[in-house]
């Protein structure tokens, strides 16, 4: 059989239905990639809205644009929205999801339709959270939830019940997709990419997905005793039945202190990828950066109680968590070290996606820094709910996370579009976003030092902290034009942009063989992979179309791709793929409509959707793959 | 290449994979109810509250080692659909499948008097007892409606697909039954 034969046959066989219906019933993890991408850009969007009316309100000294209600719903749903909404599913969603298939040589994830599924929750708990806009009760006791305030003497509205429901669902959806990834990365990496071959974006997704795994429990357990205590008065953080709050704030660190490292670790990820392409190196050190992403993800499992240091918890306690603290820094600068060395080595070519990776390793040093400040205990109870925090972690989680993710949407942009973006716009549009990022978050350092508390909708003038103040409002702003042209970029490339071409940075990673955008099938020919660096061994790939003509891994004759074993990804057995299927939506439709009454205390009609949702499984599982 | 040239199987198939990851969340799950469960022991001077009975151990005791002995004919089934043969699987799958049905309905009728008589909104040690106890009887539920759907997929035909479901509701049985076997041990730790 002739190669255009063969290609016509697996257009034929990976293609699938046209229009709406299509997208609504896809498998496809592009599809599906793409899907959490611009849900989530809308999360993103309302999550700055909403901090952008927040600094408004604190632009100057007794400003009263929003109320001292709306202020506390508006900081709660900022923090909800970016960490829950935007984060976690933008980078294992969108990122994970189109990048990791493509990036190990796969025809598709490990388990297509439970990738859907994973988005359609995910998608029914962002209208489920939002929906509460609508009748006015928006969570409202900050994205940490404390107990007593969030419990029904304090908070008598349905404001916790939509943050506690919203986040069971949304756990749900990021666990599906996380075990998603972690059985992809395990079983569907091509033939020859043994562990030490693999690319270390996927490592970092690895370390994210097992995190997330291990982690989300924590707090769905949490959600779960704080809403069968607000709706079926059970007793688990009242003193007064023998409960206790400070369960909660256990609960919700251990889930929430790996979650840190779950956002940051995609982007570690992305900055691995970005670096060697634009520095035109492999990665210095690669092995031990491999190690120090899972060891981040393992260590975060240990360090929780340090966000609890003035809580009143035992000395003991104090300096275990501490130390435990401070031993995140060696893998950390492990990774930095290895970055700044491969740009160093290398020659590096400063274009856009590269200079938000250098923006990103600034901020991240410096919220690494006042990171390590917080592990000293008096340190951090001398500035606990002070602006001093707030400043820290937006260095991590906006600059260090989400900084990759911007150069990361650059980098892949011809990729996935087959077009590229324009070079000077994203020049201009990383520089308003750095000073932006520091204008807004800088100050927050010293106004925190001069006692400005955190959560306050409102100060006082003549503290000294006005001038601060107004200067991180003008910094928001100038952040918000920047990412308005990074989006107005893509908009406009999405239109005229030169065409990309298979591979225009010439990078080094399995995505940059096939052509832009590539075809439902991935891959013509399943590659062999000989080092980390496959797209950059040419007589592999060479030895690649030599296999397509013969014929060789092709897998023309169903809807196929191979698995091979776990750590030296020898093929082992060849995997019937499941055709597109309406029942992962379906599914999802059930348990967000179960939600709502779960919310109104219909637990009947509630039970009954649940039932409903079990039912989907029975028609998703007797449409089997067709076995060749 | 065809997949006619290739070995059998020479690892583990994927949906076991997911199996493995899915029961890590559950038991990390389970791993937090029975923390809490001790975090809330530790803050009570009295664990179970005066006045209040403790919780009976007969009937769980029997009724759990039923179930976890049920772990032996399911890994024959599974054994048995690797290897191909349907009808001892399917044998093997339906005897786990009746004593797994006897104990779910069993516990779920004395649940209802467990409400009562541990009513959750007396104590701090009735929710997280009633929480506990809850949960695991949800994940042998889950399992029990795996066990039908196989009971009745594999009565007419083995596909690849059948094989490696039920072998990873296996997987999933083996976990349910640790499981439940811890709760039954934090169960009796409050007549210590």
């Amino acid at each position: 059989m002739a190669v255009v034969d063969r290609i016509e046959q697996l257009e034929e066989l990976w293609l699938e239905r046209p229009g709406v219906l299509g997208w609504l019933t896809t498998v496809d993890h592009k599809r599906i990639g793409i899907l959490y991408f611009w849900t989530t850009i809308l999360f993103f969007a309302a999550g700055g809205v909403e901090a952008l009316l927040m600094r408004t309100q604190l632009a100057q000294a007794d400003e009263r644009v929003v109320s001292p209600e709306t202020y506390d719903q508006l900081m709660t749903m900022h923090g909800v929205t970016m960490i829950f909404f935007f984060i976690i599913p933008m980078t294992t969603g969108a990122f994970g999801n189109y990048l990791v298939p493509l990036l190990i040589g796969a025809r598709d994830m490990a388990f297509p339709r439970l990738n859907a599924l994973s988005f359609w929750i995910f998608l029914g708990s962002g209208v489920f959270m939002y929906s509460s806009f609508l009748i006015g009760q928006v969570p409202n006791a900050g994205w940490f939830d404390y107990v007593p305030l969030a419990l029904r003497q304090y908070n008598g509205g349905l404001n916790i019940d939509f943050y506690a429901l919203g986040l069971i669902f949304n756990g749900v959806a990021s666990t599906i997709g996380a075990l998603n990834l972690i059985v992809t990365i395990f079983k569907l990496r091509a033939p020859g990419m043994s562990w030490n071959r693999m690319p270390l974006f996927c490592f970092a997704l690895l370390a994210a997905s097992l995190s997330l795994v291990f982690a989300l429990p924590a707090l769905t357990a949490d959600c779960i005793f704080l809403e069968l205590q607000r709706k079926l008065g059970f007793h688990f953080f009242d003193v007064a039945h023998g409960g206790d709050p400070l369960l909660w704030q256990h609960l919700f660190w251990i889930f929430g202190h790996p979650e840190v490292y779950i956002i940051v670790l995609p982007a570690f990820g992305i900055a691995t990828s970005i670096i060697p392409t634009f520095a035109r190196r492999r990665m210095v050190a690669f092995p031990l950066v491999a190690m120090a992403e899972l060891l981040v993800a393992f260590i975060g499992f240990g360090v929780w109680a340090h966000h609890m240091f003035a809580t009143g918890i035992s000395t003991a306690t104090l300096v275990f968590f501490a130390a435990a603290s401070m031993m995140v820094v060696i893998p950390s600068t492990i990774q930095i070290y290895a970055w700044l060395m491969t740009v160093n080595l290398g020659t590096p070519d400063f274009r856009a996606p590269l200079m938000f990776i250098g923006g990103f390793i600034v901020f991240f040093v410096i919220g690494g820094l006042s990171g390590i400040m917080f592990a000293a205990v008096p340190f951090d109870q001398a500035t606990t709910d002070t602006y001093f925090v707030v400043a820290h972690f937006h260095f991590i989680i906006f600059g260090a996370a989400v900084f990759p993710l911007l150069g990361g949407i650059y980098y892949w942009f011809p990729k996935v579009t087959g077009r590229m973006y324009d070079e000077r716009l994203a020049r201009w549009s990383f520089w308003l976003t750095f000073v932006g990022t520091s204008l807004t978050f800088f100050p927050m350092h010293i106004v925190g030092l001069l006692g400005m508390t955190r959560r306050v909708y409102t100060y006082r003038s003549g503290l000294g902290w006005d001038a601060y103040n107004l200067i991180e409002t003008i910094g928001g702003f100038v952040l918000a034009a920047g990412l308005l042209l990074i989006a107005s970029n893509i908009a406009r490339s999405l239109r005229v942009g030169a065409p990309a071409g298979r591979d225009p940075f010439h990078g080094g990673t399995l995505e940059w063989t096939v052509p832009s955008p590539p075809p439902h099938y991935n891959f013509a020919v399943i590659p062999t992979v000989t080092s980390a660096y496959p797209n950059w061994d040419e007589r592999d790939r060479e030895e690649d179309l030599r296999r397509l003509e013969r014929g060789d891994l092709v897998l023309d004759e169903a809807h196929e791709t191979p698995a091979t074993t776990v750590n030296d990804a020898q093929l082992s057995e060849i995997l019937e793929m499941p055709p597109e299927s309406p029942w992962p939506i379906v599914l999802a439709l059930a348990v967000t409509i179960a939600s709502f009454f779960l919310l109104t205390s219909h637990y009947a009609t509630a039970t009954f959707f649940l039932a409903l949702a079990v039912l989907t499984l029975a028609g998703w599982h007797v449409q089997e793959p067709v076995e060749a | 290449m065809t997949t006619a040239t290739l070995p059998v199987r020479v690892a583990r198939p994927k949906g076991w994979w997911g199996a493995v990851v899915f029961v890590a969340t559950e038991a990390t799950l389970f791993g937090t109810l029975i923390g809490t469960y001790i975090y809330l022991r530790l803050h009570n001077a009295h664990w179970p509250p005066p006045h209040v009975p403790k919780p009976p151990l007969l009937t769980p005791t029997l009724l759990t080692v039923a179930l976890v002995l049920t772990s032996i004919p399911l890994h024959v089934a599974s054994r048995a659909a690797g290897d191909g043969r349907r009808e001892s699987a399917w044998r093997a799958t339906t005897a786990s499948f009746v004593v797994q049905l006897v104990y779910i309905v069993w516990q779920l009728h004395d649940y209802v008097h467990t409400i009562d008589v541990y009513d959750p909104r007396q104590s701090a040690w009735s929710s997280i007892f009633v929480t506990l106890l809850g949960a695991d009887h949800l994940h042998v539920l889950v399992g029990v409606l795996l066990s039908a759907w196989f009971v009745l997929r594999i009565s007419s035909r083995l596909t690849r697909y059948r094989i490696v479901g039920l072998q990873s509701t296996v997987f999933y049985w083996h976990a349910v039954n640790v499981i439940t076997l811890v709760v039954l041990v934090v169960q009796a730790s409050t007549h210590l």
